[in-house]
């Protein structure tokens, strides 16, 4: 066992085309991906922009508007939204819009009034923005009514001052957060383009099925002379299976490390701090690309480089509804025909690493790696049907 | 004492039937040639009696048991050699032959020993480090041999090994076999190359259609065809009248004319050469070349099938 272990782990090592797909074709694909959308991230990365507000009456009294602007303009905030010009009079916020030194100015009148030049992504965060304080607002304001009914319906003696609107203000601010579980999402490279490579691992983990799939071709004697001889060993089909098959998950693991290794320190791709989860996702979903080139090389009877065709085109496609060439695609799946993403394995994989990245519990990762042994489990035992035939038909 | 025996095999592939109630015995230590054309079967029964193939009706044993895909220490004394080349592309001449010598032999200084034993063998010395692709189509040839035997298995399959190969490296495949005999090896030769089955084999079976149409030894095999001698004459002028008269000449079976040169064949008799020399000296026939030759395989498989072995 350990002596095929050894020379199938050589000669896959050796093979330059093997090694071309799946070691240096995803490093490649890592990079390219690194170079576009750096621009496209760079070109889209908003800065802060320049706002004036008419600081009236109407403002000045509104504890809402008020704290959620200092709040998203703060020099404390790594990240602050806005910068502000207060102004006195609506024909100063006109004139700094006018000179282009604003991207449009807010004046608090019974509803908020903002006046942009010119339509962008700016002027439409500006809006969005406001609406958004104007729903809180309205919320306060339905707050506020209610706990003034049950102040005066009751005995309560504490008295209705400023200090009582603030706590008022706190506490629904609480309430409004526990009802709608906000998360934290605020780590340092929040970007959509991460899905990329997230479903480029997913790639490299199905790719790694073509290794699977030629250690098995190794020894069947209907796919290769190679396989004759072997057949011919006095080493039982089993053993000579589970140690070509080791030797390829083997290569596939050192492949997926240096492409870990590769897109975190070179092309600076940040995986969250689960380690162990990352470290288990990579395993299990090599082990479905596994899975999957050996029921490749097992069913099919079909040359090799059939075979290797069609592993590689499984994966582009499975990739590619997984969001590879846009995220847009995996949204669109997901809403509409969710049923392909929770059979595809590359969609799995790259739902896992968003799972770990996005959200603070494990559960819908957990869910992709019980589905990923799943499909694995499911592909073997295919596998195992052909794989115990002893004689054959033809040869 | 048989090593192996074959009863009454038959393999079809749908309409096809590959081996048609084949019976065989191989005795120990001989070298027993499979000669057929192409397609008469020689591979598929081997795949068969290798328990690779299944087939439809028959019995197979090696060794005095049934041969069966898992009987290991059957497989164990057994060497094959295939039609194609089987070999590892990313490994040198040494690697793929420990490779394939260590699926039998663990011990390492055994197979040392074995390795170097098969090198010398096949003559791939100076190529140990050597990939296959630096190796010419002979030298893959011999490296393909050494892949088979290096473990010394008491019985060896050799499919067509010596199929487009240079002279030297066939010489020295030959030579190789020859060698794997006096060792104390049984082995079972296909080919279609009749020259190979008459140098080496001490028996041999003529296929045709999956069935055996002759056996035995050469000289057996030889003496089932009806002529005795056949004599060419090269760049000779003949008239009509002529060739006639050489048709009647004594012994002669038949005399073809065709593109100046003329070809005899002779019921019986071995001396027809002298005959026929003066009838073109008294008739004073200028010719190139004459020579006469015995019956070959290719012309008992031509009695017996009515088309060549190369057909």
């Amino acid at each position: 066992m350990l002596h095929n272990f050894k020379y199938t782990f050589i000669t896959l090592f050796k093979n330059k085309a093997l090694i071309f797909w799946t070691f240096a074709f995803p490093i490649l694909l890592g990079t390219f991906f690194q170079m576009a959308f750096q621009d496209i991230e760079n070109s889209e990365k908003l800065h802060k922009m320049e706002i004036a507000i008419v600081e009236n009456e109407r403002y000045q009294n509104s504890p809402i508007w008020k704290e959620t602007f200092a709040s998203l303009s703060n020099e404390n905030n790594p990240n602050p939204l806005f910068d502000i010009f207060f102004v006195k009079e609506e024909n100063e916020a006109t004139e700094l819009l006018k000179k282009d030194e604003v991207v449009g100015y807010l004046k608090l009148e019974d509803t908020p009034k903002i006046v942009v030049q010119k339509s962008g992504i700016y002027q439409t965060i500006f809006k969005s923005v406001v609406e958004e304080i104007q729903e809180q607002e309205i919320l306060y304001n339905a707050w506020v009514q209610k706990n003034l009914e049950d102040h005066f319906s009751g005995n309560s003696q504490t008295p209705i001052d400023a200090t009582w609107y603030q706590n008022l203000y706190q506490e629904m601010i609480e309430q409004l957060n526990t009802e709608t579980k906000v998360q934290d999402i605020t780590r340092s490279h929040l970007s959509y383009t991460m899905i990329e490579f997230y479903t480029l691992i997913a790639m490299a983990a199905l790719y790694g099925g073509i290794l699977g799939m030629t250690a098995i071709n190794q020894v069947l004697a209907n796919m290769s002379e190679k396989g004759k001889r072997m057949a011919m060993s006095p080493i039982s089909k089993g053993k000579l299976v589970f140690s070509s098959v080791m030797a390829s998950y083997f290569v596939q693991l050192i492949g997926i490390t240096l492409l870990f290794f590769y897109t975190i320190f070179v092309l600076k791709v940040d995986y969250g701090n689960h380690l162990f989860q990352v470290v288990l996702l990579a395993l299990v979903g090599s082990f479905a690309g596994l899975s999957l080139g050996v029921a490749t090389a097992s069913i099919l009877k079909v040359s090799e480089n059939t075979k290797i065709g069609v592993i590689l085109a499984i994966t582009m496609l499975g990739c590619f509804l997984s969001g590879m060439m846009g995220i847009t695609m995996k949204y669109i799946i997901d809403k509409n025909i969710p049923m392909i993403n929770k059979i595809n394995p590359a969609s799995m994989i790259t739902d896992g690493f968003y799972a770990l990245y996005y959200y603070d519990t494990f559960d819908r990762f957990y869910n992709n790696i019980v589905s990923l042994l799943l499909f694995s489990f499911l592909m073997l035992a295919l596998s195992i049907i052909y794989l115990r035939r002893q004689k054959y038909d033809s040869i | 004492m048989n090593v192996i025996e074959v009863k009454n095999l038959t393999k079809t592939y749908k309409q096809l039937k590959a081996v048609d109630h084949l019976s065989l015995e191989v005795h120990e230590g001989e070298i027993l040639g499979l000669l057929g054309p192409n397609g008469s079967g020689k591979t598929t029964t081997i795949n068969c009696i290798l328990s690779l193939l299944k087939y439809d009706e028959g019995s197979i044993s090696i060794f005095g048991e049934e041969m069966q895909p898992n009987a290991y220490h059957i497989k164990r004394k057994i060497g094959v050699v295939f039609q194609e080349l089987a070999f590892f592309e990313e490994l040198t001449v040494y690697d793929n032959i420990d490779y394939f010598c260590g699926l039998y032999i663990k011990d390492k200084n055994i197979r040392k020993t074995y390795i170097e034993d098969a090198i010398h063998l096949v003559g791939l010395e100076e190529f140990r480090k050597f990939y296959p692709k630096q190796l010419s189509g002979g030298l893959k040839r011999r490296l393909n041999i050494a892949c088979g035997i290096a473990h010394k298995p008491k019985l060896i399959f050799l499919d067509e090994p010596t199929v487009a190969v240079d002279p030297q490296s066939r010489n020295n495949i030959l030579t190789g076999i020859e060698t794997l005999r006096k060792e104390g090896a049984t082995i079972i030769y296909t080919t279609h190359y009749m020259e190979e089955v008459e140098i080496l084999c001490d028996r041999i079976l003529i296929l045709d259609k999956g069935c055996i149409i002759a056996s035995g030894t050469k000289e057996e095999l030889k003496s089932l065809a009806h002529i005795e001698e056949k004599v060419t004459i090269e760049d000779v002028a003949l008239e009509d009248p002529q060739i006639k008269q050489i048709r009647k000449l004594e012994n002669v079976e038949e005399a073809t004319y065709q593109n100046h040169s003329l070809c005899i064949t002779y019921k019986q008799g071995k001396n027809n050469l002298i005959a026929l020399i003066d009838y073109m000296k008294e008739e004073g026939i200028h010719y190139s070349k004459i020579y006469s030759e015995r019956p070959t395989l290719n012309d008992v498989f031509l009695e017996l099938t009515g088309k060549e072995l190369r057909d």
